[in-house]
C-alpha cells in the first residue's frame, strides 16, 4: 500500500478529501431508504435489489459516524469505516455488473412506448415553421449509439471516483494508523467496555477486527 | 417593533464593534476610491471574468429588444456603484449571472443545443441504484400524498432562499450572506449550464411516451403537479411547467440542490436543528421523484453540486459560526476556517503526543479477554502501560528500559 495518494486533488489535505468521500457516499446511499419504500408502494422488487437496498442503508449509518468524526477521527471508527467501504467497492462493482446486465438485455425499452408516437414530435404536432427542418427533428434526439457510449462512460466515470475515493480513505487511515496521536490504548478500552451492552461490545469488536484487518496491510 | 429588535438581536452586541454594520452612503466616490485601491488576485479574475463572459453570452444571445437590455444591466450597473446597495446586489452576482442564463435558455435555437437524452438517465439510475426509484416511489398515488408532495416541491423551494438568506443574514455571523450568495448563485450557475450541455428527460416523460426519441418541439409537463391543479380548479402548475425555461433539464435537478444548499448553510450555523434540515432534505427528494420530475440520480447529481461547492465556500469564504451567538450583532470578530491549523493528521512539534513512538506488530488482543478480566488494582503485582502513557512521556527510552521488567511473563496487549 505504497502508492496511496499523499493529498485529496494534489494539493488538499487528506481530511477534505474523507469529508467529501463521505459525504458523497452517504448522500448516495439514502437511495436504499428511497428502495425500501416499495414496501409501502407495492413495487415488486427482486432479492438482489432487498439487498442492495438495505445494504446501502446499513452503510450509511457506518458512513455517517464517520463523517461525524473527520475532524477527530479515532483509528478503531476509521478501521471499520475503511474496511466496509472497502467490502462497499467491491460489491458496487459487482452490482453495478448485474445490473449493467439487467438493463442492456432488455433492449432499448422501445417496446414500452406507444406506437403512435414513434415518430418524434408528433405527440403535439410539428409547429409549421419546424417542418421544415424535415429531418433534422428527429436528428434533436440522441442516437441510440450516444445513449449506450454515454451511459456506459458514465457509469465508469462513478465507479472510477469510487476508487479514488477508497484509495484516500485508505491514505487517511494509513496515516491514522502511524500517528503517534491516535495509538490505541488498550487499558482505557478495556475499561471503557465494563458494563457496556452487548451490542455496543459487539459493535467494538467488529471495529477491532476490522483495524487489525487494516493494521496488517496499511501499517 | 424597534424596541423588540434591540432587545432581541443586539442585547449581546459588545461594545464599539463595527463588524455587523450595514453600509448607508449613496455616494459613488465611495465605490470609485475602494476600486482604486483594490488588487484581484488571480481567483478573483478567475471568478469575474468567468461570470463577466457568462453575463455578456447572456447579453447577446437574450431575444429581448436591445434598449431593454442595455437598460437592465445600466441598471445593474447603478446598484453595484452606489455603496448601500452594491453591498447587496454585487455579492449577489453570481444568482443574477444564473438568473440570466437561466431566462435566456429556453431562447436559444434548436439547431445548436446537443441532442435530447432520454434513456440515459434511467439506465444510469437502473445500473446504479438497482431499479427506478421514481417508478418505486410513484408506484401508487393518492389525493394526501400529492399535497404532501406538493409543499415541498412546489411551495416551499420557491420562498425557501429568501427566508434563508433574511435569517442568515440576522443569526448568522457577519460576511456569512455573501457565502451563501456565492455558493448558491454557482450551484445554480453550474447547474443550468450542465442542464444546456447535457438535456435529459424527466421521469414524466418516459411515463407519456416512453423511451421514444424527444425533440425541441415538445413542452413539458407539471407532471404529478397537473393533479394539484385539478383539485383545486386552478391553472398554475400546468403553464408554469408546460413553458419551462428549461424542458429537459433534468440532470442536475436544481430543486434537490438549492435544498441541500439551504440545509447545509442552515446546519452551519444551527448545527443542533441538523436532524430538522435532512428531514426537510429527504421530504423534498421524495416528493421531486413522487411527482414524477426527476429520477434519483438528479436529485444526487444536485446534491452533490451543492455539497462539493459549499465545502469550497465553507473552506475559502465562510466565517466561522457560533453556536452559542445568537444574532449577527453578537460576533465581536469574524474568524475564518484554518485549514492547516484543523488538519487531524498534521504534526505539532510543540505536542508531545505527537512524539514517534514504534508501532509493535504480531501482537493480538482479545475482546473477551477484557470483558471478562477484572478491573486493574493497585495492589497488583504486575504493571500495565498504556499507549497514551508511553507517548506521553518525553523519554522513551527510559520509560521503556524502567519497566521492561514486570511485563515480563505477561502478554503485550497491544
Amino acid at each position: 500500500m505504497s502508492h496511496l495518494p499523499q493529498s485529496f486533488l494534489g494539493s488538499f489535505p487528506l481530511y477534505l478529501g474523507v469529508e467529501i468521500a463521505l459525504g458523497i457516499t452517504i448522500l448516495n446511499k439514502c437511495s436504499g431508504f428511497y428502495g425500501l419504500l416499495a414496501l409501502f408502494t407495492g413495487h415488486p422488487l427482486d432479492l438482489l435489489q432487498w439487498v442492495l437496498y438495505l445494504f446501502s442503508a446499513f452503510t450509511l449509518v457506518v458512513y455517517a459516524i464517520g463523517l461525524s468524526k473527520t475532524y477527530k477521527p479515532d483509528v478503531l471508527t476509521f478501521s471499520l469505516v475503511v474496511a466496509l467501504f472497502t467490502l462497499d467497492t467491491v460489491l458496487t462493482c459487482l452490482f453495478t455488473l448485474w445490473f449493467s446486465n439487467d438493463w442492456f438485455s432488455r433492449g432499448s425499452g422501445l417496446e414500452e412506448s406507444r406506437p403512435e408516437l414513434q415518430n418524434p414530435g408528433s405527440a403535439l404536432g410539428p409547429p409549421p415553421e419546424l417542418v421544415k427542418r424535415g429531418s433534422s427533428l428527429a436528428s434533436q434526439s440522441a442516437s441510440q449509439g450516444y445513449e449506450h457510449s454515454v451511459t456506459i462512460l458514465f457509469t465508469i466515470l462513478t465507479l472510477a471516483a469510487r476508487f479514488y475515493f477508497n484509495a484516500i480513505l485508505l491514505a487517511f487511515l494509513q496515516r491514522l494508523l502511524r500517528h503517534p496521536k491516535y495509538m490505541l490504548d488498550f487499558d482505557e478500552l478495556q475499561q471503557d467496555m465494563k458494563n457496556k451492552s452487548f451490542l455496543q461490545r459487539y459493535w467494538r469488536k467488529c471495529q477491532l477486527k476490522c483495524y487489525y484487518l487494516c493494521r496488517q496491510y496499511l501499517a | 417593533m424597534s424596541a423588540l429588535f434591540s432587545r432581541v438581536f443586539l442585547s449581546n452586541r459588545p461594545a464599539g464593534v463595527k463588524i455587523a454594520n450595514l453600509e448607508t452612503s449613496l455616494s459613488p466616490a465611495v465605490t470609485i476610491r475602494r476600486l482604486k485601491a483594490y488588487k484581484p488576485t488571480l481567483a478573483d479574475c478567475l471568478h469575474y471574468g468567468f461570470l463577466s463572459s457568462i453575463l455578456f453570452f447572456a447579453f447577446i444571445m437574450n431575444p429581448a429588444s436591445w434598449i431593454s437590455k442595455v437598460a437592465f444591466y445600466t441598471f445593474l450597473g447603478v446598484l453595484f456603484i452606489i455603496p448601500a446597495t452594491s453591498q447587496f446586489f454585487f455579492n449577489a452576482l453570481p444568482i443574477l449571472t444564473w438568473l440570466s442564463l437561466y431566462f435566456t435558455s429556453s431562447s436559444f435555437p434548436a439547431a445548436m443545443r446537443p441532442p435530447i437524452s432520454v434513456q440515459i438517465l434511467p439506465a444510469i439510475e437502473t445500473i446504479l441504484y438497482g431499479d427506478n426509484l421514481s417508478d418505486i416511489l410513484a408506484a401508487s398515488t393518492n389525493k394526501p400524498l400529492d399535497f404532501l408532495g406538493l409543499i415541498p416541491y412546489g411551495l416551499f423551494h420557491f420562498g425557501a432562499p429568501f427566508v434563508v438568506a433574511i435569517i442568515l443574514f440576522l443569526c448568522g455571523p457577519p460576511t456569512i450572506l455573501r457565502g451563501y450568495a456565492f455558493a448558491f448563485g454557482y450551484m445554480n450557475l453550474v447547474g443550468v449550464i450542465m442542464q444546456n450541455l447535457f438535456p435529459a428527460a424527466p421521469p414524466w416523460y418516459k411515463i407519456i411516451y416512453g423511451l421514444n426519441p424527444a425533440n425541441y418541439t415538445m413542452k413539458g409537463s407539471p407532471g404529478g403537479l397537473g393533479r394539484i391543479d385539478k383539485y383545486l380548479g386552478i391553472n398554475l402548475y400546468t403553464p408554469l411547467f408546460t413553458n419551462s425555461a428549461v424542458i429537459f433539464g433534468a440532470l442536475p435537478s436544481l430543486h434537490s440542490g438549492c435544498a441541500t444548499m439551504e440545509a447545509l448553510f442552515f446546519s452551519y450555523v444551527f448545527p443542533k436543528l441538523t436532524p430538522l434540515f435532512i428531514f426537510y432534505v429527504c421530504w423534498l427528494w421524495w416528493s421531486t421523484m413522487y411527482l414524477t420530475h426527476h429520477y434519483f440520480v438528479d436529485l444526487m447529481a444536485g446534491s452533490v453540486l451543492s455539497y462539493a461547492i459549499f465545502q469550497y465556500t465553507k473552506y475559502h469564504h465562510l466565517p466561522l459560526a457560533d453556536g452559542s451567538l445568537f444574532s449577527r450583532w453578537s460576533y465581536p470578530e469574524i474568524k475564518t476556517f484554518n485549514i492547516v491549523q484543523a488538519d487531524p493528521l498534521g504534526s505539532n512539534a510543540n505536542d508531545i503526543e505527537s512524539l514517534p513512538v514504534p508501532l509493535v506488530l504480531g501482537t493480538d488482543f482479545e475482546l473477551d479477554d477484557m470483558v471478562n478480566s477484572d478491573s486493574p488494582s493497585i495492589f497488583d503485582n504486575e504493571r500495565s502501560i498504556s499507549r497514551s502513557s508511553a507517548a506521553s512521556n518525553t523519554s522513551l527510552e527510559v520509560q521503556e528500559e524502567s519497566y521492561s521488567s514486570p511485563r515480563l511473563g505477561k502478554q503485550r496487549v497491544d
